[in-house]
């Protein structure tokens, strides 16, 4: 009962009523933000993290949880009432979700969104109780070798098996390691690819490649497209925002399946919660099409219910995967672990032993800020819908003003704005070619990780290669990894032989047009 | 519909019918290719100390650039064997795009159901306003609106450049009314009311509230 006590003192050190208003204005903050259209919950942290440097550790940690969960709430709003997900985790709710919406269920679909937001995220905050002093236990036994492999993983996960072409994958991967070692070298202290340049010689920050590719680039990417575009339009969502019994009968079972889908994903780094909510919602489909009157298609309940739950529980576990083990699951975590580093904290197995408090309190804000969104998006959820209402220019300017303020704030130099601009303008062009970028947070933020403990095992074997394997630990890593290849690797040769099949059928109707 | 089946390929855009059709994806290698060769530029000319224990510093930059450049390699070859014209029928809208390029899961069955969401729930008189845009689309010379990305990132450039001497109420103002209108606004003079309340708000927030560190430049006498 050791863990239940220390969160008890963690709670009583968020119940502070100065604490209890950062968690209230990051949960306003990161819903306001997951709202907007195009924005997901990752650029909410991007660009709230500026803000909370005016704060202390704690209080900055604990309005992040807001920020982070609130963004989560923010993004599944608009992706029932517009069918605009924010982010790749609330695509799988826009299925089910939107179709509720058109049917006049809008605000029974955001309730049950919220709810099962609610419960994946609480059961999961929950077990991190438990599990994260058994992780970050654990995580001791991990050498330089098992790191490595780790990071291996999470490099191979998040490029090759989650995105649409390897190619691209291993290339935003590359391009971000190949930033990450730029500045001086932690292990020799020689300088790397700073050509002179003093402000290099910190590397680049994780944070202005996050605003840039988050954010700015995002800017960048819709200006370039704005005016080419029809417009949608919105969902009436006023009515009755609770369900009745009979729909909680309904949507329960499903929030709980959603949830022990997601939960095993938060230690998995395969970039995030898209995986898991698109496997929920597969459950439920399939669960289903068994039933007598088959739900799916005209705005299933429990098609919005798993997937919400899953993402909900996925973010949960993978916040307590990045406190015990320091390693992060997704871009948004990345964010998290670079605004930990900026108040020169590194998450880890010793972080429970170095600053108990903050770890405890900022696990007890996880609860709290549960409770404040249930709050302020049940009722209101609606009431967000009309921050749409911002025409789009000053939207997005807006927006360009605080990427530049976050950088300006955090770095005091105009080199740092202009590699800003350069950054972004890069990510506008991966984006426009269909390159995915979450992979190159992952690259960047695990990039040092993974080079410094692959210098020191092959420093500790005096060169040799065989040490990385060496390991029972390993050598399971390795066997997933290698598992999980051959594993999509066929299932994307089998999906190209079935497209040119159906293109084949296609071909011979529209052969005479050319 | 013959207007419809015309619009399969553009026709009035830049390069349309060349080589080069679908193939200006090419500068994704180039980027690639061109940030291998800052990595052993940089590996070539660093100066390592003698004793520095090996693996050394450029041990690990070196792995990078030579994976690097084997995916130059194959990413040229992919767009030169396979390119990837913008179908004014097939084009997506940009908020999956965008979701496409956040990484998408191919894992399961669910990847076939997740294809285009958006469209056929669309009721008919936006699905004509979408095929509508899509027709104006195809007309234009390139495929991304290159005036509006100049006024946004000029705008940026500029407010970087000239934040530190003239202010950032200035800057700031000047970064949103160029975004503004690179997202197209046709209302200069009531922008630039709105954007310089809008900075002014921000620096007030920020610089005298939570005391950020933003230059108050010509405005603040502090020549």
């Amino acid at each position: 009962m050791d863990a239940l006590q220390s969160l008890f003192e963690g709670f009583a050190h968020a119940l502070t009523p100065m604490n209890l208003l950062w968690v209230l204005v990051g949960c306003f903050l990161g819903t306001a933000v997951g709202v907007l259209p195009g924005l997901g919950s990752s650029m909410a942290v991007a660009l709230l993290l500026p803000m909370t440097f005016a704060l202390d550790p704690t209080g900055a940690f604990i309005m992040f949880a807001g920020v982070y969960f609130g963004g989560l709430f923010g993004d599944s709003t608009m992706a029932i009432l517009m069918n605009t997900p924010g982010q790749a985790s609330a695509i799988a709710s826009t299925f089910e979700g939107h179709k509720m919406a058109k049917d006049g269920r809008a605000p029974q679909a955001l309730a049950t969104a919220a709810i099962g937001a609610f419960i994946g995220g609480f059961i999961s905050c929950f077990l991190v109780v438990f599990v994260a002093p058994a992780l970050a236990d654990l995580s001791t036994s991990f050498g330089p070798a098992e790191f490595f492999a780790l990071a291996l993983f999470a490099f191979v996960a998040t490029s090759s098996v989650v995105a649409d072409s390897v190619l691209k994958g291993l290339m935003a991967l590359v391009l971000g390691i190949g930033f990450s070692v730029i500045g001086i070298d932690s292990v020799s202290g020689t300088e790397r690819f700073t050509f002179g340049v003093p402000e290099l010689f910190d590397g680049v920050s994780l944070v202005t490649v996050t605003v840039g590719i988050l954010a700015l680039g995002e800017v960048f990417f819709i200006a370039s497209r704005i005016r080419r575009q029809a417009k949608d339009n919105t969902v009436n969502s006023s009515g009755r925002p609770f369900l009745s019994r009979r729909e909680v009968g309904e949507a329960l079972p499903a929030w709980l399946r959603g949830t022990a889908i997601g939960l095993p994903f938060g230690v998995i780094p395969v970039g995030g919660a898209d995986v898991p909510t698109f496997m929920a919602y597969g459950l439920e489909r399939k669960l289903d099409s068994r039933r007598k009157e088959p739900q799916f298609g005209k705005g299933a309940i429990r098609g919005l219910a798993a997937p919400e739950a899953a993402g909900s529980a996925t973010t949960g576990i993978a916040m307590g995967a990045l406190l015990a083990l320091g390693l992060p699951i997704s871009a948004t975590a990345a964010i998290m672990l670079a605004a930990f580093r900026q108040y020169g904290i590194q998450p880890g197995p010793l972080l429970f032993d170095r600053s108990p408090e903050l770890v405890w309190g900022l696990l007890a804000s996880f609860f709290v800020a549960m409770v404040v969104l249930l709050i302020i998006n049940l009722p209101f959820a609606p009431l967000w819908a009309k921050l749409l209402r911002i025409p789009d220019p000053y939207l997005y300017g807006g927006i360009a003003v605080f990427c530049g303020l976050g950088i300006y704030a955090t770095s005091a130099s105009t080199f740092e704005l202009l590699v800003l601009l350069g950054i972004a303008v890069i990510s506008f062009v991966l984006k426009r070619y269909g390159v995915p970028l979450a992979p190159l947070m992952i690259g960047m933020v695990l990039g040092p990780l993974a080079e410094s403990n692959l210098r020191d095992a092959l420093l500790a074997a005096g060169g040799d290669a065989s040490v990385l394997v060496s390991s029972p630990i390993t050598i399971v890593l390795y066997i997933i990894l290698i598992g999980a290849l051959v594993y999509t690797g066929v299932g994307r040769v089998l999906a190209r032989k079935r497209q040119r099949q159906v293109q084949r059928a296609a071909a011979p109707a529209e052969s005479p047009i050319s | 519909m013959s207007a419809q089946t015309q619009t399969k390929t553009r026709t009035g855009h830049l390069g349309a019918g060349t080589w080069w059709q679908g193939r200006s994806g090419l500068v994704v290698p180039l980027i690639m290719g061109a940030f291998s060769t800052y990595l052993l530029v940089g590996i070539l000319t660093m100066e390592v100390a003698e004793d520095a224990d090996k693996p050394g510093p450029q041990f690990f930059p070196m792995l990078i650039m030579l994976v690097g450049y084997a995916l130059t390699i194959l990413l040229t070859i992919a767009y030169i064997r396979n390119p990837e014209p913008v179908d004014a029928d097939a084009e997506l809208p940009a908020e999956i795009e965008e979701d496409k390029a956040f990484s998408t899961p191919v894992t399961s069955a669910v990847a076939a159901s997740r294809l285009s969401p958006h469209e056929e729930d669309e009721p008919a008189e936006d699905r004509r306003a979408l095929a509508e845009a899509r027709v104006a689309d195809s007309k234009h010379r390139t495929h991304s609106d290159f005036v509006s990305l100049a006024w946004g990132a000029g705008g940026f450039a500029a407010f970087a450049l000239i934040l530190e001497f003239a202010g950032w109420i200035i800057a700031a103002a000047l970064l949103f009314w160029c975004v503004a209108r690179s997202m197209g606004s046709k209302k200069p003079l009531f922008d630039l009311t709105l954007a310089l309340t809008f900075s002014s708000l921000v620096y007030i927030a920020f610089a005298v509230l939570l005391g950020l560190n933003l230059p108050s430049g010509i405005l603040g006498g502090g020549f």
